[in-house]
């Protein structure tokens, strides 16, 4: 049933709110802080076992035999799988495209380096991986399918045989009469565009400790994970078991953006699992296994666009062709990755139609994961490159090009081509904010002043939708197999008046739990510490789906109020019928349930807990005696995909203007960021700290995607990048100092209108960062089309220009 | 072998293989899983104890070559009741976010404090170029080590 959930902040019970919409310190720090948070690696249960995976040296390669023999023999070792063991009890991942999952050990040939081959559970981390050095594999070298155009040749080796091509899916799509305009365009502006394989690289890498008693079938597992609910489904896909057969635990993690996949790791430790007569088995992936094969690398994509203007410098036209390398399987969600766009296709801009002609490929990488913005961010670089090199055609002032093409605020709802809705936005105010907080006046003329001094100077203005809180309703289209995307909470008062609200999801770093007790503690007007917030397994824990999607801060607002509504709902009955009154007589203000006219007629909280539980017999019939309510929360309103792909996906659409800028050494092609100010719209603020935690954060990762991150492959499809001393993720010095300005257009469509946020900026930043590179080179005659930016690149780029002018 | 160390005022000895990391003797045979492993080649700084006082990356030292030496933890600090005028200064600047790296960032920040014990923040920013922070852009972590440098003790391992 359908309840009402305050959409509002002044809609909450409160004559004054004391928690939400405030700087609250987190409740999550002190156990962090002093080291008594338990991760998964802290996890150590009676006879637990070690894991350690051998993994593939080849990119392409049959094998053709395997003998363990020796390891199975070796000192402290208990097990050890092979893909025979996964042929026997496994089925293909089922979280990619028909057929385009495979089992989690390699059986007939391996298709990336870095695939697991085989693993072996012994006494100790060290015992295993000893254990490890003993199996012999016998591989035939095969031709590798690097490049994804040439894995498009009919000719080409193929990773998967079984499916006859490497196009694991082409689609185009189209909304609106495209070819029409872009023949009667005033100009049209193509340009090609490449962003290289990044991503998550949270600091803790995956784990999992995994039981599977081989008598009852019953599966548990722990793990740093991020979607509880949905990775229980995966494991029971994967092992041929029952889903009510496997329960989930999710452990406080170390950071996820996406990258927490792991799920051939914890299907390996279940296997170990049932052959060590179901001793639990850990499994840590290490960095090296992280970088090499994790579920980290997101977005290999090679981008053509072209977009058409009008005379009065409308955009009326766009369309994006993209070849995506998905690598050798789809099982990591990569479909989904390349689909996503769609939810923001155009951005803030109101382009009339549009077209995405979209070719997923297979090659003899690893298998593309989630990353921050999952599909969006690349997408965003291209539009807003796309946007300058128009700007410098029509010789506009690129912001002034952007606010001409802006959707104003009075036509939100606004569905855009792809037909997504956008709930509201101020796009011009956010632009305004950005642009004074920058001085961007300012900015132009010591960039002029630069230039003349034979500087190589420049400033980007991009602006770009995060579009917030999914549902899975989009995702059929790619050939995703369709789960739901709920969020439960159970509140509960004691005897004393102390509220438990029981959730489904672990820490991840966003203060969820501190949310929590905002909301509850403003419901009930009772100190935040008078609520506690308890993380339950999936066996146990309302339904829920956990942080993804910039989803869980609306989602988890939803369900806690939802729950908090039922609950003053029961006790207005219990109220009622002690105050002798008539249940719509009775209202909850300020933690009291007052006999609305009746002064002096009211009980508290605790009072109405109490005598549930200890005076059930006093209570009116047909009264639940528990003081607690549970609430589901879903995003309403959304709608299935038409044939088209055109669905109602995100509820929500954050916006935000970053202004950059930039100079370039011209000995080194080193850029560095001299100036960033940006502004962002995201609703309401539910706990500013933390959602100004989460830009500055996600401005970072954006800088590394702009300038240093890339998972770099030989020509062979050999990793190059497998240590933290290759891959580059930005230190302390990398960050730039940030100005940021704050609009708040409040949501009509959700709970207290706030809007997903929690992967920000990384929308914006690297194409902002990216129009500041190709703003300072412009006068040069080049342009940076690839991301990304690094010196190497600039350097290549300064020298086949003409120099300074 | 044998190692004996003194962690956190406590001593430790115990029998182990040569080829033991220290953070390895600090977890599995200490039971201090406060030091967090983050990339095993001294790129992260998430397993920074301290050690005779200096922060140290104990991913890549073997226990025995420290042998009779003495380690600060994170779990030497503060608790959370009673936290360390560094624990303290992250929490009210929200210098944490997943808080993974975070024992092993605090703990490089004391030893930042005691060499220098009024830092500029581009001093700060040197100090912890060695510690990988994925969540929080940093930022609130240098204001975090600028407010506690007023404080007294914030650069001193509680006795």
């Amino acid at each position: 049933m359908a309840i009402e959930i305050p959409n509002r902040l002044e809609d909450l019970p409160v004559e004054e709110l004391r928690w939400v919409g405030r700087h609250v310190r987190r409740r999550e720090d002190p156990s962090l802080l002093t080291g008594r948070t338990e991760f998964i690696d802290d996890v150590v249960l009676p006879g637990m076992l070690h894991c350690a995976i051998l993994r593939s040296p080849f990119p392409h390669a049959r094998i053709t035999g395997i003998d363990a023999t020796q390891a199975e023999a070796a000192p402290g070792v208990t097990a050890v799988v092979t893909g025979a063991d996964a042929q026997l009890w496994c089925n293909p991942a089922r979280t990619a495209p028909e057929g385009w999952g495979t089992l989690c050990l390699a059986t007939d040939k391996v298709r990336y380096v870095g695939e697991p081959v085989a693993a072996v559970a012994a006494s100790s981390r060290y015992l295993a991986e000893d254990a490890l050095e003993l199996i012999e594999v016998d591989y035939e070298p095969l031709d590798p399918v690097v490049d994804p155009f040439a894995a498009m040749d009919p000719e080409s080796p193929l990773v998967i045989e079984d499916k006859g091509t490497n196009v694991m899916l082409q689609r185009v799509f189209t909304w609106g009469e495209v070819d029409r305009a872009l023949a009667e365009a005033a100009q049209v502006f193509t340009e090609s565009f490449r962003w290289n394989r990044l991503g998550a690289n949270p600091t803790e890498t995956f784990g999992a400790v995994c039981a599977w008693d081989p008598l009852t079938l019953d599966l548990t597992v722990h793990g740093s994970i991020q979607s509880p609910s949905s990775f229980g489904l995966g494991r029971a896909a994967d092992l041929g078991i029952p889903s009510n057969k496997v329960n989930v635990k999710s452990h406080p993690h170390g950071g996820s953006f996406g990258g927490k996949g792991g799920a051939r790791g914890a299907t390996i430790a279940c296997l170990l699992s049932r052959k060590a007569d179901g001793k639990p088995v850990k499994w840590i992936e290490d960095r090296t296994e992280y970088l090499t094969a994790g579920g980290s690398q997101a977005w290999d994509r090679h981008y053509e666009a072209s977009l058409a203007v009008d005379e009065d410098a409308r955009v009326t036209a766009l369309a994006v062709t993209l070849v995506d390398d998905l690598g050798a399987t789809g099982e990591g969600f990569g479909a989904i990755s390349a689909a996503k766009p769609l939810a923001a296709f155009t951005g803030p801009y109101t382009i009339p139609v549009a077209r995405y002609d979209l070719t997923l490929v297979a090659t003899n990488k690893v298998p593309a994961s989630p990353y921050r913005g999952m599909g969006p961010p690349p997408h965003f670089f291209v539009l807003e490159q796309m946007m300058d090199i128009a700007a410098r055609g029509l010789a506009i002032d690129p912001a002034e090009f952007r606010r001409r093409n802006f959707i104003p605020p009075d036509q939100f709802p606004y569905t855009i081509p792809s037909g997504n809705e956008y709930d509201s936005g101020s796009y011009e105010e956010v632009l305004d904010s950005a642009l004074d907080l920058a001085g961007y006046e300012e900015l132009r003329k010591l960039q002029a002043e630069a230039r003349t001094e034979g500087r190589i100077v420049g400033v980007g203005v991009a602006s770009a939708i995060e579009p917030g809180v999914f549902d899975w309703n989009a995702y059929a289209i790619v050939g995703m197999p369709q789960t739901g995307v709920p969020e439960g909470a159970t509140v509960s008062v004691d005897i004393t008046g102390m509220i438990t609200v029981r959730v489904g999801f672990a820490l991840e770093g966003q203060g969820q739990y501190t949310l929590v007790s905002q909301l509850v503690a403003d419901y009930f007007a009772v100190e935040m510490d008078a609520v506690r917030v308890v993380q339950l397994d999936t066996q146990s824990a309302p339904p829920s789906f956990g942080p993804g999607g910039s989803r869980l801060g609306v989602a988890i607002s939803g369900a806690v109020l939802g729950a908090c509504r039922r609950l003053a709902e029961k006790l207005a009955a219990v109220a009622a019928g002690l105050l002798r009154a008539e249940p719509d007589e009775i209202e909850l203000r300020d933690g009291r349930f007052r006999v609305k006219g009746r002064p002096g007629s009211e009980m508290g909280v605790a009072q109405l807990a109490g005598t549930m539980l200890a005076r059930s017999d006093l209570l009116p019939p047909d009264i639940d005696p528990r003081p607690e309510a549970t609430h589901v929360w879903t995003a309403p309103g959304r709608t299935a995909a038409d044939e088209e792909g055109r669905a109602k996906s995100y509820l929500t659409a954050a916006q935000a203007v970053h202004v950059v800028m930039v100079e370039i050494d011209p000995d080194t092609g080193f850029v560095e960021i001299v100036k960033y100010a940006l502004a962002d719209d995201c609703g309401t603020r539910l706990n500013p700290v933390v959602v100004e935690g989460q830009t500055e954060g996600s401005v970072a990762q954006g800088i590394g995607a702009a300038l240093f991150e890339e998972y770099v492959y030989d020509d062979r499809a050999q990793p190059l990048t497998t240590t933290f001393m290759d891959y580059l993720t930005p230190t302390v010095n990398d960050v730039p100092a940030l100005d940021k300005a704050v609009v708040v257009t409040p949501s009509p469509f959700t709970p207290l209108g706030a809007k997903g946020c929690g992967e920000g900026a990384i929308h914006t930043t690297p194409a902002a960062v990216m129009c500041a590179v190709n703003d300072a080179l412009a006068p040069l005659g080049v342009m940076a089309r690839e991301v990304p930016a690094s010196p190497h690149r600039v350097w290549e780029l300064l020298r086949r220009s003409e120099g300074p002018s | 072998m044998r190692t004996r160390l003194e962690v956190n005022g406590e001593v430790h000895e115990h029998e182990h293989e040569p080829r033991l990391l220290l953070v390895h003797f600090i977890r599995d045979l200490c039971g201090l899983s406060g030091t967090n492993i983050g990339c095993d080649t001294t790129s992260c700084g998430a397993c920074t104890v301290l050690l005779d006082g200096e922060s140290v990356k104990s991913c890549t030292i073997l226990a025995a070559q420290v042998d009779g030496q003495s380690v600060t933890t994170i779990e030497g600090l503060g608790t959370v009741d009673d936290m360390h005028p560094m624990q303290q200064a992250f929490h009210e600047h929200h210098g944490l976010q997943c808080g993974y790296c975070t024992p092993g960032v605090v703990l490089a920040s004391i030893s930042l404090l005691a060499e220098n014990p009024d830092p500029t923040e581009r001093e700060i920013r040197e100090g912890l170029e060695g510690n990988l922070c994925r969540c929080t852009g940093y930022h609130n972590i240098v204001k975090a080590v600028l407010a506690a440098a007023s404080v007294p003790g914030a650069g001193e391992i509680p006795a």
